[in-house]
């Protein structure tokens, strides 16, 4: 498949895939087990510490074994587009309503608008821990390859979850495709997708509209193939996942300590 | 054998051709979509065991609703669709996708799993396989179709022709009786049309199953098909043997289709020659031995 990237603020599919299946670095070597667990382990450090010491330094540590796997370090700027504007938009509001020591200070209809150093501090607190889960997650994606994620998946979802994600997966690489190409035959055409969604928008919500309805009667043809194979409800994988070694053992060990550790020692803000 | 013009209004019942030797049976089936759309209409149609039947009709003449029918995605409104003398009207047979297997036209709307693995061994499992059967049986399958070496590829990054090879094997996987391919070239570059064209062969001599096939790639039909039937307006209304049915001109332009390569240039040969055109050669060795035999 060579379709173009949709955007690059969004994740593109076709090179993290592109990079899983290379298996280039030594990362790629680990048992996928062993990267879930520090998945988890990651996400239970946001959830439980808010130190941004902690937070910057676990970010920075992050960024580092990203480039040490070999994974395009310049794309993840643009990637973090989404995250950011979603994080921003969320903690935006309630940012102004955090106490403590006035930085910006102004009225709207009457109304006064304080912006806080904890307020500040709470934006970048919340912006740092979406950007580590973030790239964590697509180090996991970009360093796995995609028959052992899917059946890990199979493994761990309870039913129907899995199957939802198994069908899902190839259906995005699908419905991406094709909305690449429709894009690809707007921008032929002189349409870009901020100009024309601005310019054009009416044009636009037909695209859109085309991808849904391409997309539904795909499903349609695929469900039918899948009927015409004797499918009733269910499928799985036939996939086996490399197991955990001694040394990855004692990996996710040694993560979980330091995990437990920082978030039982360190306080939570003010670092 | 000798063109047979079907016309259902003179019999209520399709005939039998061979009762031993016929695996399917469709007698006098229609099927009106929810829309009221017409896709197939008093549709006679038989297969045999070990033959190559090519479903030859211009777009929308209900090679496909057939091809669904056989396989049981669709039921007869009215008229039977006998197995093995079994009849899925009366309920006699529900599992048809066990004996009839389908290859899709678009290899994308058949190749839903991880991978090519998952996606092979996906009919087999459905059968009941063991799962270390059902590896063996996609192991087999994938070996057999010449593409062993994709097993672990993601479907994504598979080319056309190596998508439509692992459709058939996700199909011969099932080891049906019969394989049902619909436009099984469309879209395909002449390297990769010639591996599946030898390879509907193959699932003809080596492994013994009946193919149908729905093209109206009339070349392809004329090298590989053992009987072609001539599909118009949801109805059979013509078949024979390549010979015959490519050799009568008439009968094409009834069904809104031009006469394959072969058979063009050995017309223009004898037109050029002031020849006869009393052989049928429908083959390029067939026609090199007309022009040499004259």
């Amino acid at each position: 498949m060579s379709a173009a990237s949709l955007s690059d603020h969004i994740p593109d599919l076709n090179l993290i895939t592109y990079y899983a299946e290379k298996q280039q670095s030594c990362f790629s070597c680990l048992s996928p087990w062993t990267k879930f667990a520090y998945l988890i382990l990651i996400i239970l450090l946001v959830t439980l510490s808010g130190n941004l010491a902690v937070l910057s330094v676990l970010y920075l540590v992050l960024l580092l074994v990203y480039a040490a796997a070999h994974l395009p370090v310049r794309k993840l700027l643009g990637w973090y587009t989404m995250p950011a504007v979603f994080v921003l938009s969320l903690v935006g509001l309630m940012a102004w309503s955090e106490p403590g020591n006035p930085v910006i200070s102004f009225a709207v209809a009457g109304f006064p608008l304080v912006l806080t150093d904890k307020g500040i501090l709470l934006i970048i607190t919340l912006l740092l821990k979406a950007l580590i889960v973030v790239t964590f997650s697509l180090f996991f994606l970009m360093t796995t390859r995609y028959m052992h994620f899917s059946a890990m998946i199979y493994r761990i979802f309870p039913s129907p979850l899995d199957q939802i994600f198994l069908m899902a997966y190839r259906f995005l690489f699908l419905t991406l495709a094709m909305t690449a190409s429709i894009l690809k035959a707007v921008r032929s055409r002189g349409g870009g997708l901020i100009h024309s969604v601005r310019v054009q928008g009416r044009m636009f919500a037909e695209v859109f509209a085309l991808v849904f309805i391409r997309s539904f009667e795909r499903s349609e043809r695929v469900h039918k193939a899948m009927i015409a194979r004797g499918f009733s409800g269910s499928y799985g994988t036939a996939t086996t996942i490399p197991a955990l070694r001694l040394t990855e053992y004692l990996l996710i060990f040694v993560g979980a300590a330091v995990v437990l550790a920082v978030a039982l020692v360190i306080p939570s803000y003010g670092g | 054998m000798t063109i047979i013009r079907t016309d259902p209004l003179s019999s209520p019942h399709c005939r039998h051709l061979d009762k031993e030797r016929e695996l399917i049976h469709v007698d006098c089936a229609s099927h009106v979509y929810p829309d009221g759309s017409v896709g197939i209409h008093d549709m006679c149609f038989y297969v045999q065991k070990n033959e190559i039947v090519a479903l030859c009709g211009p777009n929308g003449s209900g090679k496909s609703t057939l091809i669904e029918h056989l396989n049981g995605l669709l039921t007869p409104s009215e008229g039977n669709i006998a197995v093995n003398g079994r009849s899925i009207t009366k309920g006699e047979i529900t599992d048809l996708w066990r004996e009839v297997g389908v290859v899709f036209q678009q290899s994308d709307d058949q190749l839903f799993a991880p991978t090519v693995l998952d996606d092979v061994m996906f009919g087999p499992l459905n059968m009941g396989m063991s799962r270390e059967a059902a590896l063996n049986a996609a192991t087999g399958a994938l070996e057999a179709v010449g593409a062993a070496d994709l097993v672990q590829k993601l479907p994504n990054y598979l080319s056309g022709g190596q998508k439509r090879l692992i459709s058939i094997a996700g199909i011969l996987a099932m080891k049906p009786r019969i394989i049902a391919l619909d436009e099984p070239t469309s879209d395909l570059d002449p390297v990769h049309s010639g591996m599946i064209e030898g390879l509907i062969l193959e699932l003809k001599q080596r492994f013994g199953i009946s193919v149908v096939i729905a093209t109206h790639d009339l070349d392809l039909a004329a090298r590989i098909a053992d009987r072609v039937c001539l599909v118009r307006k949801g109805s059979v209304f013509a078949e024979g043997t390549p010979d015959e049915i490519f050799y009568d001109e008439e009968l094409l332009q009834e069904t809104g289709l031009k006469p394959p390569q072969i058979v063009r240039v050995y017309r223009a040969y004898c037109r050029m020659q002031g020849i006869l055109v009393d052989q049928h050669p429908i083959s390029i060795e067939g026609m090199m031995a007309a022009i040499h035999g004259k």
